[in-house]
């Protein structure tokens, strides 16, 4: 029962992956695999901090991290505004769906030989390819948490004699918010994963690229540890933004106000 | 706790699943070939389609595996599941760097090459700093080739390297043609000759320039585990490549159609490339040691080259 007990606790995730860690170590030494496949933790620890210290790898995540904000940014506020006159106008939002149901199951990369043609291959091309995989998810889950806010609270609205600005600031917005932030974390892991795909593909196009570049810059030239330092890397970004980030935004709004 | 027994089972099932894979056991009669498309890679398509391996082999279980990446056919390689390629001798040299077990076995092509560029932009010291210069990905034979010219042009070879996108063949002509930001693109036959037949654009740069020489664009490579375990199905390959190689130059026209088939294109374009004048057949391996000894100067490689010897397997014929 006390085992069980340590694995319901927050830190349980660290503890799988200390168990993993292990488990790679003990593969990696032991069992006959080739270090150019299967390097050892300190092989991976090494490429890390030697890339860390003489490489670009914290210039090339800011970079990436970069390019997801500004795309969160851009994807969230098409997003609120399709999802807003949807539930404005029905006629909106018949197209808003159509969009949706054409766009959403599209991968980015799948555009990818028609976003070349289109605008190059620079930094706005990574972009889009960010925006486009962050505003579908975003749209559904915005119309969705519109829709599910009672009646009785834009009734209070009206009430208050709001202006339309004001219901969506004081009403709209906290009442869907925990459809939001869901949205909004399905949208920064498309982001994510999508600008990564992005800078594997395009490459460092004037300057220094961002992790995906990094990446597979190492595995054209077969650092393989390094490879997995990349990953690593992508990894604990992941931890960091779904731990600290949103769940420092849910718990002091959403837990706090107890709509969650 | 039966659950978790099951759940566990289930997941070393699917884990080892993915471990499956095609064993080249000792004395079986097996290769696993990665297969490329291209004109560089002729002799490959012709093997294929004469059955050369199989006559020179009778028995021999071949399977062609498909592949459109250097570093995949390499990473391949390392998981044994791959016993021959064929590339650029820059990424053979990066693998042999890192400790691969695996030599040349046999030059393939020698095909056009150059930096395309617009008509504007008239050598090397006009591309700005706006200008992109599109090329099949870092460690490529382009880029080697690109920055041996940047070292000679102006001593130093990363001179370009923060400009440098990385692009398929195909997407790279697109993106050159289509006048966005990339304003250059180091490539092959045929795309090379399809961009100098558009207006606009022109070559500034050829790979044999910016080699000092000729050298073999693509050879074919083997692992120590196919040359050492299986003489006899390493002899064949060998000697079918050669077989191809000797087909294409005696007979250009019938190899013409076997690939204007096999790669749809149209048959007089084929003998064209097949033809030109700076294409060659050839099983001699041209230029490893140049080639090592500039990615040495520049960092791309930490092991010095004695002697090209250790990294051909005997009876493989080069020249430097």
């Amino acid at each position: 029962m006390k085992i069980k007990a340590i694995f319901l606790k927050p830190y349980a995730k660290y503890i799988w992956i200390i168990l993993m860690l292990v488990a790679w170590e003990v593969t990696a030494k032991l069992a006959p695999v080739s270090p150019l496949a299967f390097p050892s933790l300190e092989l991976i620890l090494a490429a890390l901090i030697d890339s860390v210290i003489n490489g670009d790898i914290l210039m090339q995540m800011a970079f990436s991290l970069g390019l997801i904000l500004i795309g969160l940014g851009i994807g969230v506020v098409l997003a609120f505004l399709m999802s807003f006159l949807s539930v404005v106008s029905p006629v909106f939002a018949s197209f808003t769906d159509t969009c949706v149901s054409i766009f959403h199951p599209l991968p980015g990369i799948a555009l990818l030989p028609l976003i070349i043609l289109w605008i190059g291959t620079g930094s706005m091309a990574i972009l889009f390819v960010i925006v486009h995989s962050v505003l579908w998810p975003m749209i559904l889950n915005m119309t969705a948490g519109f829709k599910a806010i009672p009646e009785v609270y834009k009734k209070i609205g009206m009430n208050y004699e709001f202006n339309t600005l004001q219901s969506i600031i004081r009403i709209f917005v906290p009442a869907s918010l925990s459809f939001l932030i869901a949205g909004l974390k399905i949208s920064w892991a498309r982001g994510w994963r999508a600008a990564i795909s992005a800078e594997m593909i395009f490459g460092a196009s004037g300057g220094i690229g961002g992790i995906g570049w990094y990446i597979f810059n190492k595995r054209v030239f077969m650092d393989t540890a390094g490879v997995y330092a990349g990953i690593l890397m992508i990894i604990a970004v992941g931890i960091f933004v779904e731990d600290v980030v949103f769940g420092k935004l849910e718990k002091n709004t959403i837990k706090k106000w107890g709509v969650a | 706790m039966k659950k978790y027994i099951i759940i566990l089972w289930l997941m070393v099932l699917v884990l080892t699943a993915g471990c499956a894979k095609t064993e080249t056991a000792g004395g079986q009669k097996t290769i696993r070939i990665a297969e490329q498309y291209g004109i560089a890679y002729a002799p490959v398509q012709i093997m294929k389609a004469q059955g050369l391996l199989e006559k020179n082999c009778p028995g021999i279980v071949i399977s062609w595996e498909q592949m459109n990446n250097t570093a995949a056919i390499r990473e391949a390689m390392v998981a044994d599941r791959l016993d021959a390629g064929f590339m650029a001798i820059p990424p053979f040299l990066i693998g042999w760097d890192n400790g691969m077990d695996w030599k040349i076995a046999t030059g393939l092509s020698s095909v056009p090459t150059g930096l395309v560029t617009k008509t504007s932009v008239n050598s090397l010291a006009e591309l700005g700093e706006k200008d992109r210069i599109a090329v099949p990905q870092p460690g490529s034979v382009q880029h080697i080739l690109l920055a041996m010219a940047c070292d000679r042009d102006f001593g130093n070879p990363q001179k370009l390297d923060n400009q440098l996108v990385t692009l398929s063949h195909p997407d790279g002509m697109n993106a050159l043609l289509s006048g966005g930001d990339v304003t250059a693109h180091f490539t092959a036959t045929p795309y090379l000759e399809k961009e100098l037949a558009t207006p606009g654009f022109h070559q500034i740069l050829s790979g044999n320039e910016a080699f000092g020489g000729e050298f073999s664009f693509i050879v074919g490579v083997t692992t120590k585990k196919l040359h050492d375990q299986n003489p006899e199905v390493y002899a064949a390959f060998n000697q079918s490549v050669g077989e191809a190689i000797t087909f294409i130059n005696d007979h250009p026209q019938e190899a013409a159609g076997i690939l204007s088939e096999a790669y749809d294109l149209p048959e007089a374009e084929v003998l064209a490339y097949l033809t030109a004048a700076d294409t060659e057949y050839s099983q001699t391996v041209k230029g490893i040691q140049t080639f090592s000894d500039f990615m040495l100067k520049t960092g791309y490689l930490k092991k010095s080259l004695e002697n090209p010897g250790t990294i051909i397997w005997e009876q493989t014929d080069y020249e430097d």
